[in-house]
């Protein structure tokens, strides 16, 4: 199966929630530049498995964001994350959950692709593997913001589980040789208790999920799109979330085909995504919202 | 012709001195989860049922007799799903419970989340008042003396593993239609500690829709994963494939595509169903109108009235 494209493509999401407006211009800022460095990394012949490792651990590394450096804590006052990485040509997958004290666990999922014969690790053993291929812990307290240890704090007053709450990082991309990658990661919803996040297939697409995880698992919402062949990208995605909405509620996904067609929606109130293509940076914030600039390098 | 249960013990092969328990397990599974269908029990429970008593039987690979992760401990996974609001639970990693299943159904039932894991799954059991079990009483000397052997240096442990002990898988449509899966797993021989394999990954190794069916997968977990099969099957089905044609058609993608061997059970909303594996052998019964179906080897289907003794 070769396709050789023009051009690679990058689409990257967070958040799909009533993102405040008082983070709204750094979400989009953020997912603007992790799209522009992803992209660029393709550009000098990256793979879309290094552009999606890449994209997600700048957006781990951004404490506007939930997946690390802003993670909400468990029950117990830890962050507990997961993440997943899966590589469209041979459906190699590899995935961590909850694993503390790792600044970039999308890296650690990467490991378990490449460096086990297993694609899951969990917990104890997920962090025993993390030292066993020199992937340093680090202290919780550095990946635990001030703001979300006060957001703690108050959600502790509450038994039922906050609705809101930062979430999901996600990048989906292909390269030049037509392969495709997703790689998402999280450290959920806050004060939760101590799969179809993403997938990737050379032969339909890569897609990327988020919002209320428990209902994306509920219709496995990154494998349904598969359904939806034949369809362009971004009906098959509005179907897939439409379903999801009726059956459960409503979340956000992002898509890319080998073909380089690509798909950036949700069903939520917001959702801070951006994508580049061909030198063109696309992004957005509000439904039906889709800026272009001119890509900057 | 509902209700109905399909029960299965694990793709793959099955030593000829464990064939004979291998398959009397999974007939006492059926009839004791079919008895709960004749008394207005609900697919849930018949397949949690199902479940357990194969927990319970150590010739199986889930509960007691579960095989060991590289440092010799049992670490099991496990995911119940119920398809008439795509309600699920599932534990994974977790040690030291005696009915992981039951745990799973718990997280389903008791948490708004669809799956603990490890140090969190074991706090969650004791908030649930389910006891601790020493980790002594769930494994036995076989599942010890394959650990051992698989330490060699030489050894090959994803080969050595396909089924000869099983994860063991039921689903069922009661009398209303309702439709519910269940899988239980000590996972795969000498894992690494923390592997998590497709039995407690929702559209891997198990899910259930009222809408469509449900489908309880065995086999090599890694190439169950990479191509979502229980969730592929029911998408093939969806697309008007029989109970059958869609197990045949994923079964025979995964091996093509990713290079595995599995075995799964499938039913539909009306009580079709189906029992289809691409490994050599898998211990297999259903329930259905008073008929006790059960097989082993590709293309056995043996029948008897069910209040026939074994």
């Amino acid at each position: 199966l070769l396709t050789f494209l023009s051009s690679p493509v990058i689409v990257v999401h967070c958040s799909a929630w009533a993102i405040p407006d008082d983070m709204a211009k750094a979400s989009v800022d953020g997912v603007k530049s992790t799209a522009t460095a992803g992209f660029l990394a393709m550009k000098r012949g990256g793979s879309a498995l290094d552009a999606v490792e890449l994209s997600v651990r700048a957006l781990e590394d951004n404490p506007t964001f939930d997946a690390d450096h802003g993670a909400v804590l468990n029950t117990n006052g830890e962050v507990e994350l997961d993440s997943i990485i899966m590589d469209g040509r041979t459906l190699a997958a590899g995935a961590v959950s909850s694993v503390k004290t790792i600044s970039n666990p999308v890296s650690l999922a990467r490991a378990v692709m490449e460096k086990t014969d297993h694609i899951m690790l969990t917990d104890r053993g997920a962090n025993m593997f993390a030292e066993s291929v020199g992937i340093p812990a680090v202290p919780t307290n550095t990946l635990v913001t001030e703001c979300e240890r006060t957001e703690r704090e108050k959600a502790k007053n509450y038994a039922v589980e906050v609705k809101e709450g930062h979430d999901t990082v996600g990048a989906v991309a292909v390269d030049c040789s037509g392969n495709v990658a997703c790689a998402t990661s999280t450290g959920g919803i806050r004060n939760k208790m101590v799969g179809s996040g993403g997938y990737a297939d050379n032969l339909s697409w890569a897609v990327s999920c988020t919002c209320h995880g428990e209902s994306i698992l509920k219709v496995t919402l990154a494998r349904l799109f598969h359904v939806e062949q034949g369809k362009r990208a971004p009906e098959a995605v509005e179907v897939s979330l439409r379903y999801m909405g009726d059956r459960v509620r409503g979340g956000g996904a992002i898509l890319v085909s080998r073909t380089g067609e690509w798909a950036a929606k949700f069903t939520t109130e917001r959702m801070a995504w951006a994508a580049v293509e061909r030198e063109v940076l696309w992004y957005g914030l509000n439904p039906k919202e889709e800026f272009k600039e001119t890509l900057r390098q | 012709m509902l209700p109905v249960l399909v029960v299965h013990g694990g793709a793959g092969f099955i030593p000829k001195e464990r064939v004979q328990m291998s398959c009397a397990g999974v007939q006492a599974a059926v009839r004791g989860g079919y008895s709960k269908l004749q008394g207005q029990g609900s697919a849930m429970d018949a397949v949690v049922e199902a479940v357990t008593l194969l927990e319970n039987d150590h010739h199986y690979n889930a509960g007691l007799g579960s095989v060991l992760n590289a440092k010799g401990e049992v670490e099991m996974d496990a995911i119940v799903m119920d398809g008439r609001y795509l309600a699920s639970g599932a534990v994974s990693a977790v040690r030291k419970v005696a009915n992981p299943v039951q745990l799973a159904r718990l997280v389903m039932d008791k948490t708004s989340h669809l799956c603990l894991t490890g140090e969190g799954a074991s706090q969650f059991a004791r908030s649930m008042g389910v006891p601790e079990v020493p980790e002594e009483s769930l494994i036995t000397e076989y599942a010890r003396m394959r650990w051992k052997k698989n330490l060699a240096a030489d050894a090959n442990p994803v080969e050595c593993q396909m089924g000869k002990m099983g994860t063991v898988g039921a689903v069922a449509v009661d009398a209303e239609g309702n439709i519910a899966c269940a899988t239980s797993t000590g996972g795969m021989l000498n894992k690494m500690e923390g592997r998590v394999g497709d039995t407690a990954c929702i559209g891997c190794g198990g899910y259930a829709d009222n809408r469509v069916g449900a489908v309880s997968p065995t086999g090599e977990g890694e190439a169950i994963m990479k191509v979502t099969l229980a969730r592929l099957i029911l998408f093939h089905m969806e697309q008007g494939r029989s109970v059958e044609a869609a197990a045949d058609e994923a079964l025979a993608y995964m091996k093509d595509r990713v290079g595995g061997l599995g075995g799964v059970v499938v039913v539909d909303p009306q009580g079709e169903w189906s029992v289809r594996f691409s490994s050599l052998q898998m211990a297999w019964a259903a329930a259905q109108q008073q008929t006790l179906h059960y097989g082993l080897y590709t293309g056995e289907h043996f029948t008897q009235n069910i209040d026939d003794p074994y």
